[in-house]
């Protein structure tokens, strides 16, 4: 039971976020073009109901109050449209509803952690009421109108919805609320804007009034209307219903067809009164609807458009999709063990032809699962990225910077766990552009000859083994001279060392670095970017910041696709096997013992590509007994990471494999292990267990290279 | 039957149900080992099986008494020489008998495993404070005469 009411808590957050995130966008796009659609006021208009009546039904007083506050605030912009809004208070009313936006996150983040709800939402409730009077006082004249249309129409019609649908149900078919409830519902699949009289349905204590006097839902379109009537035709127990028009905004709308309208009335309410009529349709209105053309035909598309939304989903837990990965892991694992099996090769000579039909047949099947499984946790990151445009705007606002924020490849898919383990870090990056990033003043970047608007690229970039997210903006740049000054200053740099200016960028990334000398509500505390590698890195993702000192700067994510599968380069050391991840890999090459140049400290280096690169060999490292002595009887491979790049000595290279990351045994980790550069360790075809290097740990820890 | 004769059943039922459980608790089964002529027992309820002829993978940077990790059936299980851990010289054997602490699967590589055998509690005595030997919580001698067994304390083991 407990159980039961997690996932319905569950449901309820996931609702409500989607319906928060739903709102937040359309108030940015609203905010750009400075008004509110008539349709952006009604989708807030069903938001906002939605809110209430799911927080309603958790029992979330506060919200709900709250939601039912804004949802009058809207229901009479909806009336009188966004002109009964002063252009000097529109500015007021956005930032209104952002921070209604914050406090409910903030609020559901609180059920998320099991805090208690806040109580304190008089000072907003106060905001909204006078945002209220003040409309009511300059729209009183539109108010009165409509009021009075409201109170002629208040038992056929509700404002905006003029097509009524009265509706009986079969006498003493029990329970009347709950199958008015089953209507709604109903009817709800098929269009989603009406309103149900009385509001409650389902409310037992309403039973006794809907068996008397029906109930009544209420279209803005004709068209919904007689969708809902084809649904409720073949419902059993409803007795009747009838349609009626009569509001005045059809009567608008309607104007020529007026008389024939409210003269169709009568002979409705006489069928009614029979005892067992047949469903009365309102042909010749229909007619008349239909004739009207254009504007119906584009409800229609748009009626067509929202079921394309409503896609057909299911959410999984996702600790079931992880243990689906874990299994189809072992299963490209055995399959590998199979078709390399030992035994075959006992076998040479004989015609395995059947045999390797079948293997090559099952290799494809298992590659199919293994990506099909692995789409299953893909995500667009298009919803991190458009929280970002939140963060823009609100800290142009406060930092008084006009900045915009462009997407592009918003619909690249990447794994659930990635997309959690970014948002946090672009979040940082995107707030270092805003905050170090653009000029703060216009006047600097006219003069700098740049638009005076300052602009953010967010990309996402999929090249197939990876996941390239960038954050790019046109602003200052970095001065490396003032981060180095400051490095040295904080003594994380050799005040007498040169440094490249890959190095330098590197600063920015370590923990405790911040150019701002005072700590702001955005930044200053030297955790950002610290917190940017460490996340990333704990997807074994890569960080790279490039700058260019007054024209911008740039900062590179580098994640692989799916952390539990990836690429491996298999190299021998004596009698291990290990496994270099692929993506760290540049290059591997052969060498001559001239080639290796020393330093004063016995350090060994080679030289590729015009630069110097420190050379590790693998067996002194972890004290193995090579088979390759020499210099020229081994290989080099040149791996690089985010921080460093060097060349790895090994004896031989085994061949690429894909293979499956397995965390080491916790035991292991109480001796250090992770940190002498072994980050897991995978299963081979034969059975055999290689070891993964987590390259950028192998060099930073070892003692000989820890003093550079 | 009547209300009291039931009672009184019950009750002598109680007695005689508790009479069993004293002599259940009263012996418990231990796996014993050889390792340098130490005759060694393990509690029977944390073995989880005896497996020989593994590969051993080597795990660089860690004590020489961690021997590597062994994939057993897909899963990766750290191995420990009971000799180098006592450190006494090792010898070539491939006898490895997992063990399951807390949720911490592990391999112990010793040189030949016993038998099985119920020993009464209380027969199992302290370790006298002047011999205590680190990973040794008790002693008994062996119901057969056939030696003294020195009960390991896994947890102890595992402990660095």
């Amino acid at each position: 039971m407990a159980n039961n009411g997690d996932s319905i808590l569950e449901m309820y957050l996931y609702e409500t976020n989607s319906l928060l995130e739903q709102l937040d966008n359309i108030m940015l796009t609203a905010e750009q073009a400075d008004t509110l659609s008539q349709e952006d006021v009604n989708e807030i208009f069903r938001i906002m109901h939605t809110l209430k009546g799911s927080a309603a039904m958790m029992e979330f007083e506060p919200l709900m109050t709250l939601a039912h506050r804004i949802e009058d605030l809207f229901y009479l912009i909806r009336e009188g449209t966004m002109e009964i809004i002063p252009e000097e208070d529109k500015p007021k009313l956005f930032n209104l509803l952002f921070k209604f936006i914050d406090y409910f996150r903030g609020q559901i983040e609180n059920i998320e952690s099991g805090a208690p709800l806040s109580n304190d939402i008089d000072s907003f409730v106060t905001i909204i009421n006078t945002v209220i009077d003040k409309i009511n006082g300059t729209g009183a004249k539109k108010e009165e109108s409509s009021e009075s249309s409201a109170s002629s129409s208040e038992t056929d019609g509700v404002g905006g919805y003029p097509y009524t649908l009265h509706i009986h149900l079969d006498e003493g078919c029990g329970m009347e609320n709950l199958r008015a409830f089953m209507v709604v519902n109903d009817v709800k699949e098929c269009c989603s804007d009406f309103v149900v009289e009385p509001e409650d349905v389902d409310d037992s204590s309403l039973a006794q009034t809907i068996a008397k006097d029906g109930f009544k839902l209420h279209f803005s379109t004709a068209v919904d209307r007689e969708n809902a009537v084809k649904i409720i035709e073949l419902m059993g127990f409803v007795k009747s219903f009838e349609q009626i028009d009569n509001n005045s905004v059809a009567a608008e709308e309607q104007a020529p067809k007026k008389d024939e309208e409210t003269k169709k009335e009568e002979p409705v309410v006489v069928a009614e009164a029979e005892p067992k009529p047949e469903p009365v349709v309102d042909k010749p209105v229909q007619r008349t609807k239909k004739a009207a053309g254009t504007p119906i035909a584009a409800q229609k598309e748009a009626a067509t458009q929202g079921h394309q939304i409503k896609q057909s989903l299911i959410s999984v837990n996702l600790s079931k999709l992880d243990q689906l990965m874990a299994v189809v892991g072992e299963i490209v694992i055995t399959e590998a063990m199979v078709t390399a099996s030992p035994d075959l090769r006992g076998l040479e000579g004989v015609k395995l032809d059947n045999f390797n039909k079948s293997a090559r047949q099952l290799r494809k099947l298992t590659d199919e699962l293994q990506d099909i499984s692995m789409s299953l946790r893909m995500v667009p990151v298009s919803g991190t990225f458009q929280k970002m445009r939140r963060i823009v705007r609100d800290m142009g606002q406060k930092l008084g910077r006009r900045a915009r924020l462009t997407i592009i490849g918003e619909d690249t898919e990447i794994d659930k766990t990635i997309v959690d383990a970014i948002s946090d870090p672009i979040m940082h990056i995107v707030r270092n552009s805003m905050d170090h990033g653009i000029e703060p003043d216009e006047k600097m970047r006219i003069a700098a000859g740049k638009d005076p608007e300052g602009e953010i690229i967010l990309s996402a970039q999929n090249t197939g083994s990876e996941v390239i997210i960038k954050v790019e903006d046109d602003g200052g740049g970095v001065d490396t001279n003032a981060v180095l000054a400051k490095a040295i200053r904080q003594g994380l740099a050799n005040p007498d060392a040169e440094y490249s200016q890959r190095e330098i960028m590197n600063f920015l990334m370590m923990p405790g670095f911040s150019t701002n000398t005072e700590v702001t509500e955005f930044s200053g505390r030297g955790v950002g970017m610290d917190v940017v590698k460490k996340n990333i890195e704990a997807v074994s993702g890569v960080v790279q910041m490039t700058s260019e000192f007054g024209k911008g700067s740039c900062t590179t994510l580098k994640i692989p696709l799916t952390t539990a599968i990836m690429d491996g380069m298999e190299v021998a050391v004596g009698d291990s096997i290990f496994t270099i991840p692929i993506q760290n890999i540049r290059q591997s090459f052969k060498a001559t013992k001239d080639d290796i140049i020393y330093d004063a400290m016995k350090g060994e280096m080679i030289c590729k590509m015009d630069n110097f690169y420190p050379v590790l060999r693998l067996h002194n490292r972890y004290g193995l007994i090579p088979r390759a002595e020499n210099t020229e009887d081994g290989i080099f491979v040149w791996v690089e990471t985010s921080e460093n790049s060097y060349c790895l000595f090994v004896d031989e290279l085994l061949g690429e494999q894909q293979v499956v990351i397995k965390p080491l045994p916790s035991y292991l980790n109480t001796f250090g292990i992770k940190e002498s550069g072994i980050v897991g360790c995978t299963i081979l075809g034969d059975g055999n267990i290689s070891l993964i290097l987590d390259v950028s740990n192998l060099i930073s820890s070892d003692s000989g290279y820890a003093m550079f | 039957m009547s209300d009291e004769n039931m009672l009184f059943a019950t009750e002598e039922q109680q007695a005689n149900n508790k009479e069993q459980e004293v002599e259940e608790v009263a012996t418990r089964k231990y796996l014993t080992f050889r390792t340098d002529n130490l005759l060694f027992g393990i509690e029977a309820e944390i073995v989880m099986e005896i497996i020989t002829n593994y590969v051993v993978t080597c795990v660089p940077m860690v004590p020489s008494y961690v021997k590597g990790i062994i994939n057993l059936r897909g899963q990766i299980i750290p191995l420990l020489d009971m000799r180098q851990r006592l450190n006494i010289e090792p010898i070539d054997t491939d006898c490895i008998i997992v063990i399951n602490v807390n949720d911490v699967r592990i391999g112990i590589l010793v040189d030949a495993v016993s038998q099985i055998i119920d020993i009464p509690v209380d027969t199992i005595l302290p370790v006298p404070q002047h011999n205590a030997q680190k990973y040794v919580s008790g002693m008994c001698n062996m119901p057969d005469e056939s030696g003294t067994m020195l009960v390991l304390d896994c947890s102890l083991l595992l402990a660095d």
